[in-house]
């Protein structure tokens, strides 16, 4: 490690990374465009300027991304001279923007307006018109690109090559006729298209999915993780006050997925925001129909289910957390039969980026927690001889789906704990449960890695927690409900 | 006027470019005395650090100097490579491809003596790709000394070998900057590199590479063959030799000219380039391509060298004067170098990218008669913004020192163009 001294204080840096990297891990904020933590570096945007004094040599204004560190090194990132640069570098970055920012989707997490309130510069000194170039420039299902918005910062083109190594962007044209395209307009491929919105300074590449939906200073911002593979991508769920998830974004963790997520993650929010959620409990009545029932009257009924069954199949869903799986080996054992979890087949998005292929975001964490891994087959087999089903967790009625349930014996029980609702005839108890943004709790991904999920907006009013449910269940199975009530 | 010249002796003989003229004229002595007298590499890079010979393509950093920052082959051994700028695209710059076209075996010559020092494994020569006489001039020539034996394996029976490639630029002022070239060589946009790391250390295909210009590497064979102390007899104490004076714009025999660093400006305007044209007397000058500041009429006894120039407020550059006389209007010609710069930026750097476009789009306003109170001061100030060092090459500079120069020195004329913009219409 190298000693610097940034703005008065001496710190260590690395010197294999560019200065700004060392003033960033430092707490002192450098404004940068081009540079990318998770990006290689072209030092273009020369926005990173800050005052550097080496030995004897006089102090001088140096791009942050570019400078090595070095021993002994003097910076003061907040220099009048510093200041100056970027002002001027600044007023040149906004000379052909459009300043469209009350109808742009990035405004509010724009470093173009942040730094242009920060560096105060209030009036443009040019007249000169705008450069017009195409405003809604198509680059395929996921991503729209505002030619005009772009600073040509090069972090899209950089993150195509690098990143997913597809290379599919290139800036064409040269100087003040540089824009930024596709070759011959085709449009992008790949699961990654949506880092772009992310990686990019300004709101020139924006997702078509959260074109227009919402202000993002509207949003609260919760940390979490993806449940779409088992890499388990450190994410921000971003809800708006209503508790629509409207974005999830990736977090950075270098342990996991880098600055990264894949679009299958990403958008994956539809399943969030369904709207037939499964209300705290339902039984089937006597006309044969399921109908919302108090939850402790469930609960009981189930007890007695449970207590009088000789051969049940507790199934959980692989969105289960450590926690909940541990409570749901706990009633297994209590009900003297082991606890499994679903566990479907592999999908084709697997790749050496990140996704995994594997749809199971705790695979590890359920065997922990004693869970076995049970596949359709093994699920048919299973339930065909069992009197008595437990289904819990969320997507797991879709993962089996209606035939599997079609398939069940008449004779045999079934009780649900799922997110939406169902009127499937095999469904004797139903439960509403809360969805992967309404509760807490750590999957283990692929590698070992823990990552918590945490609840963004509460559960649906009534619907009380899995650990919750399942406790309530073990604390009593295999007694008499007399010894219960009394 | 006279004085001793060397550079373009030979190119005065018929057919100089042959390989059978050049050598009569003693072409490959040089290598040959490098040979023969076992030189070391480094004392031969001792000889030319000892001339104190600069670098003539802009910057005059000492070309001696700049090969000793090769690595030491003995603890790097990778591939070392030279690559030649040929790429001349500096308006009023003419000289490398006369040297070319005319004489094409001592810039070989000159490439294989700079490759024995640095110990290289190739050179490549970037000839703008314009200078289609020149480059088939140089390929001719190359053929015909690979054929004698002077090029490629065991050059010269020496047990030295290396091979020199020809590579035609595709039209971009960018590729004669010297990491914007080696870009260009790498088949990539000609997108100018951030320093460090430097060519020495990291340049094509991350391998070592020395850049050096035509006129630089021209001049070595002269120094081996007749002594840095020779060399020294010619120009001043810290620009040595002699060098070639692109002359153009409003004279009557523009044209290169081989002079001693050191001589006045006006000695050669008046004494060899015939002095103004059509009678008129002298406006401005640029004293080393567009890139220099202009200087008014009344420094044009400043001596043409790198320090002298530089003490004059301008820069030696290439030494391509360029003459304005009294009826040029400087804010025209402010605007033909602007829509120049405004052309040829890479784009990368946010300040060039957006200043050349507006320092172009203000000047066009001023000459069309929509100039505005405090554009003048704008130009000026955001002029100043692009510059020094704010940017990734020299572009940038190199595209406001002219503007700020020309306001300097006459400030009246932009100002002319707000307060009576009729005069400038008519």
């Amino acid at each position: 490690m190298t000693k610097i001294i940034v703005n008065g204080r001496e710190v260590e840096a690395d010197p294999q990374k560019p200065l700004i990297a060392a003033c960033h891990e430092h707490g002192e904020h450098v404004p940068h465009y081009c540079y990318h933590p998770g990006l290689s570096v072209v030092g273009s945007c020369r926005i990173c300027q800050v005052e550097v004094k080496q030995g004897e040599m006089p102090a001088r204004v140096v791009a942050a991304c570019r400078t090595p560190v070095a021993e002994g090194m003097v910076v003061n990132t907040e220099s009048q001279g510093a200041h100056d640069s970027r002002r001027e570098c600044l007023e040149f970055l906004l000379k052909n923007h459009p300043l469209d920012c009350p109808i742009c989707d990035k405004a509010g997490e724009c470093t173009l307006q942040d730094y242009s309130f920060q560096e105060a510069q209030a009036e443009g000194r040019t007249s000169e018109p705008r450069r017009k170039l195409e405003k809604r420039k198509d680059l395929g299902d996921v991503i729209l690109l505002d030619q005009e918005r772009c600073i040509l910062c090069s972090r899209c083109v950089r993150f195509m090559d690098e990143v997913p190594k597809s290379p599919q962007l290139c800036i064409s044209g040269r100087g003040s006729h540089s824009v930024v395209e596709t070759w011959q307009d085709a449009p992008l491929t790949g699961n990654y298209q949506g880092n772009l919105a992310d990686v990019c300074p300004v709101g020139a590449l924006t997702l078509k999915d959260f074109r227009f939906q919402a202000r993002v200073w509207n949003l609260t911002r919760v940390p979490s993780t993806c449940s779409e593979c088992s890499r388990g991508c450190s994410i921000s769920v971003e809800v708006l006050r209503d508790g629509e998830v409207k974005r999830m974004r990736p977090r950075p963790n270098e342990d996991v997925n880098g600055y990264w997520m894949c679009d299958h993650g990403r958008f994956s929010e539809g399943e969030l925001n369904r709207s037939d959620r499964m209300g705290p409990a339902a039984m089937r009545n006597d006309a044969g129909q399921l109908e919302a029932a108090d939850p402790h009257d469930a609960l009981r009924v189930v007890r007695n289910l449970l207590s009088i069954q000789s051969n049940a199949l507790f199934l959980a869903s692989p969105y289960l957390t450590l926690e909940e799986g541990e409570a749901f080996s706990q009633l297994a054992k209590s009900c003297s039969t082991q606890a499994a979890f679903f566990s479907p087949e592999p999908n084709e998005l697997g790749d050496d980026v990140l996704h995994t292929g594997d749809p199971c975001p705790n695979r590890r964490g359920l065997q922990e927690a004693g869970l076995k891994p049970m596949d359709s087959e093994e699920w048919a087999a299973a339930s065909a001889s069992a009197d008595c089903v437990l289904l819990v967790g969320e997507r797991l009625l879709d993962m089996l789906g209606d035939e599997a349930l079609d398939a069940l014996p008449t004779a045999q029980r079934l009780v649900v704990m799922e997110c939406r609702t169902s009127n499937h005839p095999a469904i004797d108890i139903a439960m509403g449960v809360p969805n992967r943004v309404e509760r807490s709790g750590t999957w283990i991904n692929v590698d070992g890695t823990p990552g918590a999920i945490r609840a963004a907006r509460s559960a649906p009013q009534g619907v009380r927690t899995i650990v919750d449910l399942l406790g309530s269940l073990t604390s009593a199975s295999g007694q008499p409900e007399e010894a219960l009530s009394s | 006027m006279t004085h001793e010249t060397y550079l373009l002796d030979r190119s005065k003989l018929a057919d100089s470019h042959t390989l059978e003229v050049a050598r009569a004229d003693g072409a490959y002595g040089a290598l040959q005395k490098v040979f023969e007298s076992s030189m070391s590499p480094e004392s031969v890079v001792g000889e030319v650090k000892k001339s104190g010979l600069r670098g003539r393509g802009g910057a005059g950093f000492p070309t001696g100097l700049k090969w000793s920052f090769m690595p030491n082959h003995e603890t790097d051994s990778r591939t070392r490579y030279m690559a030649v700028n040929a790429d001349e695209s500096e308006p009023g710059t003419c000289k490398d491809r006369i040297l070319m076209r005319e004489d094409p075996h001592c810039l070989i010559e000159g490439c294989l003596i700079a490759a024995f020092a640095m110990r290289l494994d190739a050179v490549y020569i970037y000839v703008r790709g314009e200078y289609r006489l020149p480059y088939d001039r140089m390929q001719a020539a190359l053929d015909e000394a690979r054929a004698a034996g002077i090029v490629g394996d065991n050059i010269l029976g020496s047990g030295y070998s290396c091979e020199i490639h020809m590579h035609k630029g595709a039209g971009a002022y960018i590729c004669g900057e010297e990491t914007g070239l080696m870009e260009s060589l790498e088949g990539k946009r000609g997108h100018p590199r951030p320093k460090p790391p430097f060519p020495a250390g990291f340049g094509l295909w991350g391998q070592p590479t020395t850049v050096n210009n035509v006129e630089s590497i021209f001049n070595v064979p002269f120094i081996l063959a007749r002594g840095a102390d020779w060399f020294r007899t010619m120009g001043t104490e810290t620009s040595p030799g002699n060098f070639l004076c692109g002359i153009s714009g409003h004279v009557e025999r523009p044209g290169v000219y081989e002079v001693p660093l050191g001589i006045s400006a006006r000695t050669i305007l008046e004494d060899l380039a015939g002095g103004i044209w059509k009678g008129r007397s002298l406006k401005a000058w640029f004293p080393g391509g567009s890139s220099t500041g202009v200087l008014p009429a009344d420094m044009l006894d400043t001596s043409m060298d790198h320090d002298s120039v530089k003490a004059a407020g301008s820069m030696f550059g290439t030494g391509a004067m360029i003459i304005l006389d009294e009826t040029a209007s400087v804010v025209r010609s402010a605007l033909v170098l602007a829509r120049f710069y405004e052309h040829e930026s890479c784009g990368q750097c946010s300040q060039c990218r957006e200043g050349t476009e507006w320092q172009e789009q203000i000047i066009n306003r001023l000459l069309s008669g929509q100039g505005k109170s405090g554009d003048v001061e704008l130009l000026v100030d955001l002029s100043k913004g692009m510059f020094p060092g704010k940017t990734i090459c020299a572009l940038s500079d190199a595209a406001a020192i002219p503007v700020l120069a020309a306001i300097k020195y006459f400030r009246e004329e932009f100002e002319a163009c707000i307060s009576s913009p009729e005069e400038i219409l008519a």
